[in-house]
């Protein structure tokens, strides 16, 4: 005999593993990790949980403009890592045929605790996004049943879908999670400030003094630890008469609404320029001057702005020191958020 | 024995359904636009959700994950079954889908969003749907919406004692009831979404 019983029994059962795994794909769980002083997520995991397998589809998505009508937008032309997500330098967003929107594009970050989205809040929940960007004429411009048309004639998608979803055929709900899952893994708590709070480091005294008129002047709507309040506020600018955005009213219809928008996080602000929901400031001086000198007191002002905020010249430059605390390198730069080039090419290419 | 429950929309004179599945569904109406203007009804999608059944007030049945996506194009969605056999004297369903459901992100099933019910820009899920046309105009009837105080969602009792039960919804009807000359475009939650749901839930019945 050429095999040996034992040898038959290997041979049956790496068959068996293969055959079984052919049937259960492995997934591989992952947690996020976030610091113990923060709340729990608002994202309900148990709906959508986390894996390997279901992030690295995910960001391969993220990078691939074949979401787009014309594959030539991905999400991240807008949202770009090293930038915070947001699109550097450019007010307004950016689509198919050169096609400009009407809004700058928001950071992401620490999405799980978001409760809603867009500038807005069009948006109810992190899984339903994508929707927004992927249908807009002026983004991509595309008809999500022509994207899963497209990845299902994808060989390595199909693949993909099967290992994080048992899915090889492509639903609309698996996409969306699987964008979801490596949009999740986008957290930002390793800045100067959040080692200042875990007390491994301190603040200079000019950082500390900034973080003091922080606490004055802007924390009401800037929160901490995630330095918004999730609430939608009228802060004050004048509207654009090309634009005409009355912002959150356009959602719920209520007048009381009117020129109100999500207040955005200030983690990262260094690279999340330029400034507010159409991006009218290119530099914190401009930020400054606006809630200094620049308010519009309308009907629907935020009532944490009808008392005018003074800062010295001098305070403006120690609360420009302690907002630069906010800037987190272990996120900005992370090796696991930028463009996958392994997902996208095989190795001998 | 399984109860098969069909829901067929009922149009006041006759439906010329062709064999294509694709091909608009002919309907003519009582004209309110103008006299014997026949309209063609390309798209009648609409969600009926949480079905119970009642005995003597009480709940004796009740269907867990209970969304069904009729679609008039589709027949296979015409009819579908509900419980094995019990004894009842009301049918209660929605017609629409619930807030829970409006806000719990991607769902599968008949409440995936590649459905054509979902709205991208304005969170939440589009509980009826008509577009059609008729020689003078489009229709284009969107309905949906959950947040207050514009909630969309109708729930609906009927009473019958039928295991084999087809219920109707009276879509001449609800035609009849709008006046087509001002109102033939509905695209996002409000006033008017409610107002034409309520309408709706007013317009269904099971034969007896």
């Amino acid at each position: 005999m050429l095999m040996s019983k034992n040898n038959i029994i290997a041979f049956l059962s790496i068959f068996a593993f293969f055959g079984l795994a052919m049937y259960f794909p492995f997934t591989t769980p992952v947690k996020i990790n976030y610091p113990k002083s923060w709340p729990k997520p608002v994202y309900d995991f148990n709906k959508n949980p986390l894996t390997q397998e279901g992030i690295d589809l995910g960001r391969k998505l993220f990078y691939d403009p074949i979401l787009s009508k014309d594959s030539s937008i991905s999400c991240s032309n807008c949202h770009l890592s090293y930038t915070a997500f947001t699109h550097v330098d450019h007010a307004l967003s950016h689509g198919v045929n050169d096609s400009i929107g009407t809004r700058n594009s928001p950071s992401l970050m620490n999405l799980a605790w978001h409760t809603s989205f867009m500038w807005d809040g069009a948006v109810n929940h992190l899984d339903v996004q994508a929707l927004a960007p992927i249908s807009h004429p002026a983004e991509m411009a595309e008809d999500i049943n022509n994207v899963i048309k497209k990845l299902q004639n994808s060989t390595s998608y199909s693949g993909m879908f099967y290992n994080a979803f048992k899915d090889s055929s492509i639903t609309g709900e698996h996409l969306l999670k699987a964008i979801s899952q490596f949009e999740l893994t986008l957290i930002s708590s390793n800045s100067k400030y959040d080692s200042v709070m875990q007390k491994t480091s301190s603040f200079t005294p000019q950082e500390e003094n900034g973080y003091k008129l922080y606490k004055k002047n802007c924390a009401s709507c800037h929160i901490e630890p995630f330095f918004t309040n999730n609430q939608f506020e009228n802060n004050g600018l004048f509207i654009d008469s090309l634009l005409n955005d009355y912002g959150r009213y356009g959602i719920t219809k209520n007048p009381n609404d009117s020129l109100k928008f999500k207040v955005p996080t200030l983690r990262n602000i260094e690279f999340s320029y330029p400034y507010m929901h159409d991006g009218r400031f290119n530099n914190l001086s401009e930020v400054f001057k606006h809630y200094t000198k620049g308010i519009n007191k309308s009907k629907t002002l935020s009532t944490h702005l009808k008392t005018p905020i003074v800062l010295s010249s001098n305070e403006k430059v120690d609360l420009t020191a302690f907002l630069l605390t906010l800037t987190d390198k272990n996120y900005l730069f992370n090796k696991n958020y930028g463009f996958p080039r392994a997902l996208f090419f095989s190795e001998n290419e | 024995m399984k109860f098969l429950f069909v829901v067929s929309c009922l149009l006041n004179a006759h439906i010329l359904m062709s064999q294509e599945e694709t091909s608009p569904i002919q309907v003519n109406i009582s004209p309110k636009i103008s006299a014997k203007d026949a309209i063609t009804i390309d798209n009648l999608k609409f969600y009926l959700t949480n079905f119970s059944l009642v005995k003597s007030g009480e709940t004796v049945w009740k269907e867990t994950n209970s969304y069904h996506l009729i679609d008039i194009s589709k027949p296979s969605s015409l009819s579908f079954n509900l419980a094995t056999k019990i004894d009842f004297d009301e049918i209660h369903f929605s017609l629409g889908t619930d807030s829970l459901t409006n806000i719990s992100g991607a769902m599968g099933g008949d409440l995936d969003p590649t459905k054509g019910m979902y709205w991208a820009w304005n969170s939440g899920y589009i509980n009826f749907k008509l577009e059609g046309k008729s020689k003078s105009t489009s229709l284009e009837f969107h309905l949906g919406g959950y947040a207050p105080p514009y909630q969309t969602v109708q729930k609906i009792k009927l009473k019958t004692t039928k295991n084999d039960l087809t219920i109707f919804l009276n879509v001449s009807e609800f035609l009849n009831q709008i006046d087509l000359t001002k109102q033939h475009k509905i695209m996002s939650p409000g006033k008017e979404a409610q107002r034409l749901s309520k309408i709706l839930s007013t317009l269904f019945y099971v034969n007896e």
